[in-house]
């Protein structure tokens, strides 16, 4: 599904220049789940970024479905990206004055789907994720777990083909993180590509490969038996 | 501790650079159109009030309301009043004074200065005790024509002010010279007052002998009547007297009975007549309320713009410390943190609140130098918009200094209560441990309803601006039935017994056109009413009762000059011979006769509602069968805020006082030079006043031209205030909004999809903002315009508030755009993941 090759981001400041991501190599074929680990400060959010096109490499190469979009502006990206990624992040981002139907929605509003068929895709997508309950509810009434539960609906509204998530349960105590961990794992059972930053090993379990970074580099990929 | 507020203020100013700026532009610009108006106000209330006893001070106003007649104010009274006054009320009133004021000329070494000359009763200094600079109050008036004038006079007749003893010609009071020895001068007092006192003169009653129109009459108001009252009589017990005097004991009972005839029954005097009381410290601000339409001895002051000005000074106040509060309050979030950690360490909420006051007060302190550095460089412009000569003198004034700085702590108290009150109240625990937004539904409501606010008073001011200069412009070109440009008008009082001569060499000159002469010229306004009765029946076979109408004189060109065509009969001729007015000898019971022209009003009040049929009909009046030879149209001889009067046009040469000179030239200053030589030759010793008639209609409208000019000027400074409130607003919103704005663009936002709702945000208290506007600034507007018998029509007001509608959107999207376009454009994971 896509392939970086020898690529690079180099973060400049006035007098500091960062090495966020070196020289990395991956390849993450369709329907898989990967997870992404390392120390703090390792480059594992540069790294999703640029896999999400929220960030552009400095040198190397991007194929996102056989296109090299390293070069790309961003108004393409953001073309390619609302059609085929979804993002989840370790504080949410969900927005405060909306609801949690207004919320999901949101994805799809800016993907001109028609108003019922909006409404209905939302309906589903909640009935999925188990938070049709709180349909009306605002984000500040639910539990962080709930809260993440809106989160990848929103992320799945508009049948992305991949999730990229970043340390999804970092703000999750252990029993809601299970439960948000346990979604991902019947999306990606249904074919959704998931690619998850996490600092915790039992969560990376969930995942079918691990692959760890360290300061922009990665270090090993382990794919585990299946 | 104090240091500490110091330093955290100092800090926030400076890290807030942007915001900072706003609040300090904004409060300056806001400081200094307060200054501004603050100058204009003292000066214009402090008139007067330096006089000694200057509560004890009144003057007696007229007003007569005869019925079915238009009412007719003025502030001078008739002769004969101050003695009555004085004599019957001698428990309220000590002392009084008559003053005429005399236009003439005084001869000097060969050459002739028009000056102002007020002749009074020797009782003058008793009532306006003056100061003097030589010579004594109590000594200076021992005999008729006697003359104490100003230190100015001195200095510009003399060169020195040790002038006693010395002669000052005046020319000339029918016909003859008068020599007055100087016995006082005055000293210059610096302080605003509506006398002019540069030349007193002691009134010799012998030069009013033969005119029983000035101080031998109870009716016809020429003089100008002072009072002091006796200690502890207030202006109101005096009225009182004054009232039971006139329906009592006056003489004028017998009077109104005889004018009124059966019309006067059941009307006490009061009813037609009367005399009111105003304290002399009023004066320049109410004697407008009086005056009619004739003036007062100095150009009078308008309470009305007073307060109007001092509404939009608090105003535009009130806009600024709106965006002070608005962005305070919107940065409270950025300053949760420090409010919290203060209050773990300690600080108690009032320590926080006064905190916060501090900051205010000292940002506001700031402004206000700001203010004081940028009304000082205005003050020479605005001086020449207004008229005055004020000045910003900080040091040499102590109440204005304390004034100023009163202003900067009560706005910023009124600016920082707020925030100070709303920042205090973090609760530590809250904030510290969930990094929540502390932004409240209340607060950004309540901000939102202040933008509305702010914008609604400057829409509204706007709105009166455009309505203001709309009616200017109207009044400028209402077709005023006459032509006036390429006219020049020449005061020719002085020339009596030279006029044919002077009216020869000036239509022998090739430039002029036409020169006629009259009584009056347009714009120049006149009180002279009389009564003129029809002698005939007028065509529905009524007797139509006597009516009082305003009257002019002019000569057989005049017409034909200003380009005035009937409607129906001719205008004077001399090929019809008997126009002119027949001259009645002293004491003669003869009839005369003349010719008279109405205007269609004077026309309709005789029942003519077709001018034809006024045509060969006879007028009586004063002694002469007059008969009507033509009806001109509604021309507005006057200013047409006072509307169109019924008047009659007469020809009688010994009533011409200026000379209306039409030209066709374009070396216009040439030709000035050709009539001061004509002049000159003709006049001795008489200085020349001759204006062009275009700049005399323009003159009539410099108020509301002024009023205007402020306006425009101050509600554009109010917009750019609640621009800049907006412009910081905006820039906050799009900081908090920040992490909102990246999830829509995560989520496939387009950069236009974000500018639009950001701009949406903002064009919302806009709209709302109009919607409240419109309706106060149309009542308001109405209510002005009402005021004027000619006046813009009252659809206008819809396209004037649209358009302010639409230049109020187009502004605060401007305004906002920047902000929005540079966070729409901003890579949003930086929002998502930083925050």
């Amino acid at each position: 599904m896509l392939k970086l090759h020898n690529l690079s981001r180099i973060y400049q400041t006035e007098d500091v220049e960062t090495l966020a991501l070196n020289d990395v190599n991956i390849e993450i074929a369709e329907g898989e789940f990967v997870a992404i680990m390392g120390p703090s400060g390792c480059g594992k959010s540069t790294l999703l970024n640029t896999i999400g096109m929220l960030d552009s490499p400095s040198s190397g190469h991007y194929w996102f479905n056989g296109e090299d979009i390293a070069t790309y502006t961003e108004a393409k990206l953001a073309a390619i990206r609302k059609i085929n990624i979804g993002f989840i992040f370790q504080n949410f981002n969900l927005i405060d004055e909306l609801t949690v139907e207004e919320n999901i929605e949101l994805a799809l509003l800016y993907h001109n789907v028609p108003a019922a068929e909006r409404k209905q895709r939302v309906a589903n997508v909640m009935d999925k994720i188990g938070i049709g309950h709180r349909a009306k509810h605002m984000p500040s009434q639910l539990s962080g777990g709930q809260q993440q539960r809106v989160a990848v609906a929103r992320a799945v509204v508009g049948d992305q083909k991949m999730i990229l998530a970043d340390e999804p349960t970092g703000n999750l105590d252990s029993a809601h993180g299970q439960e948000v961990m346990e979604i991902l794992q019947s999306l990606n059972a249904e074919g959704t590509t998931i690619v998850m930053v996490t600092h915790s090993p039992a969560h990376a379990d969930f995942a079918k490969r691990t692959i760890r970074l360290f300061d922009g580099r990665v270090v090993t990929e382990n794919v585990r038996a299946a | 501790m104090f240091s500490n507020y110091l330093v955290t203020a100092w800090r926030n100013i400076v890290k807030n650079g942007v915001f900072s700026a706003i609040n300090i532009i904004g409060l300056a610009v806001a400081l200094m159109s307060c200054i501004l108006i603050m100058l204009f106000v003292r000066e214009e209330s402090g008139y007067d009030q330096w006089l000694t006893d200057s509560d004890r001070l009144v003057r007696i106003h007229t007003a007569y309301t005869m019925p079915g007649q238009p009412p007719f104010y003025t502030v001078r009274s008739a002769g004969r009043m101050m003695e009555a006054l004085r004599d019957f009320a001698a428990n309220e009133v000590s002392t009084g004074v008559r003053l005429i004021q005399w236009g003439t000329t005084v001869q000097h070494q060969g050459t002739g200065y028009a000056e102002e000359l007020y002749m009074v009763d020797p009782t003058f200094f008793d009532v306006f005790d003056l100061p003097f600079e030589h010579g004594d109050p109590a000594t200076s008036f021992s005999k008729p024509m006697d003359l104490v004038i100003s230190q100015q006079m001195a200095l510009k007749f003399f060169g020195r002010t040790d002038v006693i003893g010395e002669t000052i010609t005046f020319c000339c009071h029918q016909s003859q010279p008068y020599v007055a020895t100087i016995t006082g001068v005055l000293k210059d007092s610096g302080k605003p007052s509506h006398l002019n006192p540069n030349f007193v003169f002691y009134l010799n009653p012998a030069l009013f002998q033969n005119d029983t129109n000035v101080l031998h009459t109870w009716t016809s108001v020429n003089v100008y009547t002072y009072f002091k009252l006796n200690a502890g009589v207030s202006p109101e017990q005096f009225q009182q007297r004054i009232d039971f005097w006139l329906n009592n004991e006056s003489p004028l009972i017998d009077m109104a009975k005889r004018f009124l005839g059966e019309a006067g029954n059941g009307l006490a005097v009061t009813d037609v007549l009367n005399l009111k009381v105003m304290p002399v410290a009023d004066l320049h601000l109410k004697a407008k309320l009086d005056s009619g339409t004739m003036g007062d001895l100095t150009p009078m002051g308008d309470q009305q713009m007073i307060n109007t000005f001092s509404l939009v000074a608090i105003l535009v106040l009130v806009i600024a410390c709106i965006n002070f509060m608005n962005l305070a309050t919107a940065k409270a979030s950025k300053r949760a943190k420090e409010v919290a950690m203060r209050k773990v360490l300690g600080a108690s909420r009032t320590q926080v609140a006064v905190q916060f006051l501090s900051e205010a007060i000292a940002l506001v302190l700031i402004a206000m130098l700001v203010a004081i550095a940028a009304a000082e460089l205005a003050l020479p412009f605005y001086n020449d918009i207004i008229g005055k000569q004020l000045e910003l003198a900080l040091f040499r004034d102590l109440n204005l200094l304390l004034s100023l700085v009163a202003i900067a702590v009560m706005v910023g108290l009124l600016a920082g209560l707020y925030p100070a009150v709303y920042l205090s109240r973090f609760l530590p625990g809250h904030i510290l441990k969930a990094s929540k937004s502390s932004e409240s539904a209340g607060s950004s409501k309540l901000r939102n309803s202040l933008v509305i606010g702010q914008f609604a008073t400057s829409i509204v001011l706007v709105v009166a601006t455009l309505v203001v200069y709309g009616q200017t412009l109207y009044s400028n070109h209402v077709d005023v039935g006459y032509q006036y440009h390429d006219k020049l008008v020449l005061n020719i009082r002085a020339a009596n017994g030279n006029l044919d001569s002077l009216k020869h060499q000036l239509q022998a000159l090739p430039e002029v056109s036409s020169v006629s002469f009259s009584s009056e010229s347009p714009t120049q306004d006149n009180e002279n009413n009389t009564m003129f009765t029809l002698v005939e029946a007028n065509p529905s076979g009524e007797k139509v009762d006597g009516q009082i109408l305003n009257y002019y004189h002019m000569d057989y060109q005049f017409f034909d000059s200003y380009g005035i065509q009937p409607l129906a009969g001719r205008v004077f001729s001399e090929e019809f011979g008997a126009d002119a007015l027949s001259q009645l000898a002293e004491g003669s019971h003869d009839l005369g006769h003349g010719s008279v022209i109405l205007n269609v009003t004077a026309a309709k009040k005789f029942g003519f509602s077709a001018p034809a049929q006024a045509v060969g009909k006879t007028l009586h009046s004063d002694q002469r069968h007059l008969k009507v030879i033509g009806v001109i149209p509604d021309i507005h001889f006057r200013s047409v805020k006072f509307g169109i009067r019924a008047s009659v046009y007469m020809v009688d040469p010994a009533r011409y006082a200026v000379a209306n000179i039409g030209f066709d030239t374009a070396d216009v200053p040439a030709l000035l030079t050709k009539i001061q030589t004509i002049w000159d030759a003709n006049v001795t010793m008489q200085p020349m006043t001759l204006e062009f008639l275009s700049e005399m209609m323009a003159a009539q409208y410099q108020d509301e031209a002024t009023t205007a000019e402020l306006f425009l000027a101050f509600s554009v400074l109010a917009i750019i205030i609640a621009c800049l409130g907006l412009y910081g607003l905006s820039a906050y919103t799009v900081e908090r909004r920040t992490k909102e704005i990246g999830v829509r663009k995560v989520m496939g936002a387009s950069v236009t999809d974000v500018i639009r709702l950001l701009i949406w945000q903002f064009s919302k208290p806009v709209m709302q903002a109009n919607l409240i506007a419109w309706p106060i600034a149309i009542y308001l507007m109405l209510d002005w315009l009402s005021h004027f018998p000619y006046r813009i029509e009252q659809w206008y007001l819809l396209p004037i508030c649209a358009a302010v509608g639409l230049l109020s959107l187009s502004i605060a999207w401007i305004t906002v755009a920047g902000n929005a376009a540079r966070v729409a454009r901003r890579n949003p994971i930086r929002a998502l993941r930083y925050e």
